[in-house]
Formats: C-alpha cells, sequence, structure tokens
C-alpha cells in the first residue's frame, strides 16, 4: 500500500471552492484550433506523454477539517469530444476525479481546468505541452517515419525560425504589467520545464515533485525573495495594500440566466495589429485600451446608467511576471480600475480618453512595490495562525462572503493572457487560440496567437447586448472581426436543428 | 462565411441571424468551431428542495411526539407506526444522499438510528431497550459491516480508514454505558466493547503508519 502525497490548499485557491456555485463553476478553458480535424487517437497518445510531465495535474481534491488539499492519484485521463457546454463543471465534492479535462471538435483541441488547480498561464503551460507533442506526433504519423522516444528528442530548436521582437506596446510602465508575451520556445520552453520530470521518474521521484509542484504559489516564491531580499538589505514596506474603496455607486450588468446555467459565451476575432494601432494612438496598453471599449459598450447596451454611474473592472496580473516563480498553481493579483461616467465633457467619456483614465490607475497599482506588497499580505494570509484553526465549512463561509462583497463593486473582469508563441512544428499548425472563463458577471479573456486576437466574451446571461456593442465599436474602427457564439437559448438550438 | 451588414461582422458557423444582433446575415453558411450542445436540466434544485421538505417533515413528526403522553398510555401503536415511518425516510434519505461514499453513510446511519432509538425509547416510557440492546449491537454490526462493504467493493484503504476509525469509537461507547449501570443486560454491551478494543488495537497495530498519514491529513492545520 502506497501512502499518496497531498499538499494542503493555499487560501488564494480556497476561494474558487467558496465562491463556486451553479452558475459559475469556476473552470476556464483554453483552446488551440490548429489546421486540420483533431485526431483524437494522437490526441490520447500526447495527452499520455503530457500528464507525465505534469505531476500537479494528477491531483485530486479533497476535504479535510481544515482545509481543503490535493492529493496525488493514479487516475488516467481520457480526451473526450466536446459534447458539453464550454466550462461546466468539473469538481464534485465526494467524487475523487481529476481536476482538468481534454476534450476536441473538429479542429480544436480545448483544455478545461478547475481554477483552484491553477490558473490561464499555468494551464497554459500544460496546453502548449499537449499541442507540442501532439504536432510532432502527427508530424512522424504523416512522415511514416518510426517514433522514436519522445524524451530522448531534443526540444525544437528555433534558431532558424526567431521569434519576432515583442512589438512594442503601450507608453506607460504598468504597460509590461498587462501585456505578457508567452514565447514558449527554445530558452524559455526550457526554462520553464526544466524541473519536469520524465515520464519514467521513479515513484519516489514522483511524489517529491508532486508535494513541489502542489505547493501554494506565494511560499514558492518567498524563499527566493528572502534570499534576494536579505542580499540586497531592502527593507521591508509596512502596511498592507488597501483596496481603494469605490463610494460611488457601481453599475452592475443584469439580465436573463441561461436556461440550464450554462456559460454564455461569444468569441470575437480579429488581426491583433489593426488593434494595437488603436491602443497605440491613444497611448495606453491593448488591455486597457479593450477595458475602455468594454465599459462604453455596456453603457451602451444599459441605455441609460441612472444613478450607478462608475463602472469597476477587476484585471489579473500575473505575479510570476515579477516575482519568478515556476509553479503551475494560482499565482496572481486583481487590480481593480474603475470609470465614472457623466462627470466631465463628453470627450471626458470617449474611450480614448477612459482608456487613459484606466491605464493611469492600473500603472498606480501595477508597480513592482505595490505587488511586492500584495505577495508579502497573500503570504502571510498563508501563515496567519487564524486562518489555520478555523474549520473548514465556516472558511468557506467567510471567504464566500468576501467574494460577495468583492463582487457587487464590479461591473466586469477582463483578462489578457497576451501573446503566445508555441515550439515549432506546434507553432505552424496552430492559428487561433482561446481562452474563456466561467462567469458570474459580464467577462472577456483576450490571448493572442498567429496574429490573431481572440476575445472571448462569457456571461451567465443571455444577453449579448454589450457584446454587439463592443463588435460595433471596434468593427466601426476599421477593425475586421468575426464573431463566433455557442448556441445557448432553446430557440438558437432549435434554429441550428437540421 | 456568412455576415452581419448591420454589425458589420463576419459570423461563424450555421447561424439564420445574426447572434448579437439577430439581424439577416448574407453570405454562405459553413460549419462553425463549436459544437451545439442541447440543453440539459439538472434535476439538483429539486432534488435539494425535495430533501429540505423531507428533513423538515421527520424533524417535525419527532418533535409531534412530545406532545402526547409518554409511555403506552399515550397513542398507542400509532406511535410505533409514526415513528416508524419517519425513521425509515430518515434512513432512505441519509442512504440516498451519502450513496457515493458508502463508509462514511454507514456512519451517518449508525449516529442517525441510535439517535432515534433512544429517543424512541424515552417516549415509550424508557425501559433502556435501546441502549441495552440497539446501539451495541447496531456499533458492532457497523464495524463489521464496514470491513464486508470495503472488501466487497474493493475500497482503497485511504477511503474508509477514517469512517472505520469513527465506527470503531463509537463501538466503545457501549462500555460506557455498561460502568455507568445504564443496561439491563451486559452481555450486548461486552461483546460490542471487546470487538471495538480488539479493532482499535488491530488498527493501531497493523495500520498504525496509515492511521497516522491519514489523520495528519484530514487534521492538518
Amino acid at each position: 500500500m502506497s501512502r499518496r502525497h497531498w499538499v494542503r490548499l493555499d487560501n488564494a485557491s480556497n476561494i474558487f471552492l467558496a465562491a463556486r456555485s451553479d452558475v459559475d463553476p469556476k473552470v476556464f478553458r483554453m483552446s488551440a484550433e490548429t489546421d486540420h480535424e483533431v485526431d483524437p487517437v494522437l490526441l490520447q497518445e500526447a495527452l499520455d506523454i503530457t500528464y507525465a510531465r505534469f505531476p500537479l495535474y494528477h491531483a485530486v481534491l479533497r476535504r479535510g477539517v481544515f482545509w481543503y488539499y490535493l492529493q496525488d492519484s493514479d487516475l488516467h485521463p481520457q480526451v473526450r469530444p466536446d459534447l458539453e457546454p464550454s466550462c461546466a463543471p468539473i469538481y464534485q465534492s465526494d467524487r475523487r476525479t481529476l481536476l482538468f479535462r481534454v476534450l476536441h471538435h473538429r479542429r480544436r483541441i480545448s483544455l478545461e481546468v478547475f481554477h483552484a488547480l491553477s490558473d490561464g498561464t499555468g494551464a497554459l503551460w500544460f496546453l502548449t505541452d499537449l499541442v507540442t507533442v501532439y504536432a510532432r506526433l502527427r508530424a512522424r504519423a504523416l512522415d511514416g517515419t518510426t517514433a522514436q522516444d519522445e524524451e530522448d528528442e531534443a526540444r525544437p530548436g528555433s534558431a532558424e525560425r526567431p521569434d519576432p521582437a515583442p512589438e512594442a506596446v503601450g507608453t506607460h510602465p504598468g504597460a509590461e504589467a498587462a501585456e505578457e508575451v508567452h514565447e514558449l520556445a527554445v530558452d524559455s520552453f526550457a526554462h520553464y520545464f526544466r524541473r519536469r520530470s520524465p515520464p519514467a521518474a521513479s515513484p519516489a521521484e514522483h511524489e517529491a515533485e508532486f508535494s513541489r509542484e502542489a505547493a501554494p504559489a506565494v511560499l514558492t516564491v518567498q524563499e527566493a525573495r528572502q534570499r534576494e531580499r536579505s542580499r540586497r538589505q531592502v527593507r521591508a514596506a509596512a502596511g498592507p495594500a488597501a483596496p481603494r474603496p469605490s463610494a460611488r455607486r457601481v453599475h452592475r450588468v443584469r439580465g436573463t440566466r441561461t436556461p440550464d446555467f450554462r456559460t454564455r459565451v461569444v468569441e470575437l476575432s480579429m488581426p491583433v495589429g489593426p488593434v494595437l494601432a488603436l491602443a497605440k494612438r491613444e497611448g495606453v496598453a491593448l488591455t486597457m485600451y479593450l477595458t475602455a471599449v468594454f465599459f462604453d459598450a455596456v453603457r451602451r447596451s444599459a441605455g441609460d446608467l441612472g444613478a450607478a454611474r462608475t463602472m469597476g473592472a477587476s484585471v489579473p496580473v500575473n505575479l510570476r511576471q515579477f516575482f519568478p516563480s515556476t509553479s503551475a498553481r494560482n499565482f496572481f493579483a486583481t487590480i481593480r480600475v474603475e470609470h465614472t461616467f457623466g462627470e466631465g465633457d463628453a470627450a471626458a467619456d470617449a474611450v480614448g480618453a477612459i482608456a487613459r483614465h484606466l491605464q493611469e490607475e492600473f500603472d498606480a497599482e501595477a508597480t513592482p512595490e505595490k505587488l511586492e506588497r500584495r505577495l508579502r499580505r497573500l503570504i502571510r494570509v498563508e501563515r496567519l495562525p487564524f486562518a489555520r484553526i478555523v474549520p473548514r465549512p465556516l472558511k468557506d463561509a467567510l471567504l464566500r462572503a468576501i467574494n460577495h462583497g468583492t463582487n457587487r463593486g464590479l461591473t466586469v473582469a477582463v483578462s489578457n493572457l497576451g501573446r503566445v508563441t508555441l515550439p515549432e512544428p506546434a507553432e505552424s499548425q496552430v492559428g487561433r487560440m482561446l481562452f474563456e472563463v466561467s462567469a458570474v458577471r459580464p467577462q472577456f479573456c483576450a490571448m493572442s496567437h498567429a496574429g490573431q486576437l481572440t476575445l472571448a466574451f462569457t456571461s451567465p446571461f443571455v444577453q449579448t447586448d454589450h457584446v454587439r456593442e463592443f463588435a460595433r465599436l471596434l468593427s466601426g474602427a476599421g477593425v475586421d472581426v468575426t464573431v463566433a457564439a455557442a448556441r445557448t437559448t432553446e430557440e438558437e438550438l432549435a434554429e441550428g436543428a437540421p | 462565411m456568412r455576415r452581419c451588414p448591420a454589425c458589420a461582422v463576419d459570423v461563424e458557423g450555421t447561424w439564420a441571424r445574426c447572434p448579437l444582433c439577430r439581424g439577416d446575415l448574407t453570405g454562405e453558411a459553413a460549419p462553425g468551431p463549436r459544437p451545439d450542445v442541447p440543453l440539459r436540466f439538472s434535476r439538483r434544485r429539486v432534488l435539494r428542495a425535495l430533501f429540505l421538505v423531507s428533513l423538515g417533515v421527520i424533524a417535525l413528526s419527532f418533535l409531534a411526539q412530545l406532545l402526547f403522553r409518554p409511555g403506552p398510555e399515550g397513542i398507542g401503536v400509532l406511535r410505533s407506526l409514526w415513528l416508524g415511518i419517519a425513521a425509515l425516510w430518515l434512513v432512505v434519505l441519509m442512504a440516498v444522499r451519502k450513496r457515493r461514499n458508502l463508509a462514511k453513510s454507514i456512519v451517518y446511519l449508525v449516529i442517525l438510528v441510535s439517535g432515534v432509538s433512544v429517543y424512541w425509547d424515552y417516549l415509550s416510557g424508557w425501559t433502556a431497550w435501546s441502549l441495552t440492546y440497539e446501539v451495541p449491537i447496531l456499533c458492532a454490526a457497523s464495524v463489521i459491516g464496514l470491513l464486508v462493504t470495503a472488501r466487497v467493493t474493493r475500497m482503497k484503504l485511504e477511503e474508509y480508514l477514517v469512517y472505520s476509525g469513527l465506527t470503531v469509537l463509537l463501538g466503545l461507547t457501549p462500555i460506557v454505558f455498561l460502568a455507568l449501570g445504564w443496561v439491563t443486560t451486559p452481555l450486548p454491551s461486552a461483546i460490542c466493547g471487546a470487538l471495538c478494543v480488539v479493532a482499535v488495537a488491530l488498527l493501531l497495530t497493523v495500520r498504525g503508519a496509515a492511521v497516522r498519514h491519514e489523520l495528519a491529513q484530514r487534521l492538518h492545520l
């Protein structure tokens, strides 16, 4: 009998368990669109290889008296055809199942992850590896060459095909926080994955690996930070970062819930160049430009805002950019930006002006110093004696209340995963990549690959008015927008039936 | 690809009307990148409502007994019928609710049925039949029953260890009844107590490391 390794779930991930509901199961999906119909057999083979490299993904979630914990398992994931609505629930208490699933539909390979396991960046590593292995297996199958040991082969070099330099985005210092560039080729690939074990690792190695990979991300960083701090003799800044209180009434989008509580998904695809140019013309980063367009779209679709003229958006920032960590666990901080309509003249409510205002707010928060203060607060919460002795159900109730309070100050949420580059041969076989997340409020996730920017709008409501306004704002500015939506209402499904 | 002139966007998929503005589309339809997933309604809300209503009815049934005089001079055999139905309902409800975790369901049943029988004994004029026979027999049966269930359903040790420990601990309580002289016939309590002492000893010696690991995990601070 082997005793399984386990790691308790950190407080940051706990929020996803506390806040999940019928409407928002806290699941996100990341997809890659290939240039051919996906071969399920090869995909399964690729999944087996990738799964062995990512000990964290072996985890199942269990409940203790004081904590949830991630426990190693010997389950085997199966690729499945995409037959459920996007972001369908994954974790169910009392059922010991893996916390992710891999799906395929026509040309798309999708990875769905329960948010308590990993965040967007962590999941992107897995999807990148999966798609790369798949592309390599497929290339071999087409060539008819014999399959060698996957692990013996060197990572694909891209010396002959260097990545294009990241395009300059925005002129503000905070731009780098919002505009990520994931270049998962050669060196960075080796950097991210150097600690991943080969599939033939001994059981003891696998267990040690699991414990390390499943450890809370904030705690993996701290050791490194402490060393660095003592070296530099930087004095610790005191005082927690108080979230800016909003005295004004925040507009919240209301609507009709989807019939079976599935997430309403509408994706907009467009070439990234013209949108970047629009953002650059306003002197802001892409994320803040799109957030400003989103605010304007919500205002237009709402008609009259009434007394609730303020809109708030939460924007997650990947902390790995500032505090290097190879942990795939949740490791981000959210920054709240807001804009109040009707305070100045009409020019103040133009998209460009809103974007510049949001960018200022964002830049003020996204400095390394402020983020470090947040990080330290996260670590403190993680080690707080009070947080430890509170029984789990009570902790869940507390976190749910906190989450409810946070939600009241938010109109929308925006998450930008940035520009992604895959290693060859995946890079040339994959077109659009998408990122979408189950939502308790209208939200969009952005991601760009192969020159295509995709914005996946998700919402718990049937109404798509804000997406319509968003699409019209962009197409009005000369951007070629393509819409792809998932049929959600009875009427739409009936229309789609042959 | 189709196009919505009003929104000035291209539309992927076989939409007859624009998914954004419901306006007419022009151009040729091509299959979209997303599957059409039929609506599916889960009965979770209905089941949750039924569960809560059932619990309410059962709790009221038990409370209502206090309105009648205790012992046989109360409502007589009617009480047995009423309590019997309520208890059966409760047992079925719990068994269904905890069906995914048989080990846990056994622990729940021991606690519920013991509680109900002690209350029933009190209502029917306390002759200590519950503490003398019902509780010890139930506890002893649960210890054995859990082991049999685990074996038959090929449960993993980690899945039932905690519950096995709980049934054994519950099985030690009849020794307390015995010591306090709450029982009329000592034999059932003695057998149950002895069985559980042996079980505890076995658990700690044979599965000691596993028990410590599991407890450290469950009670981790």
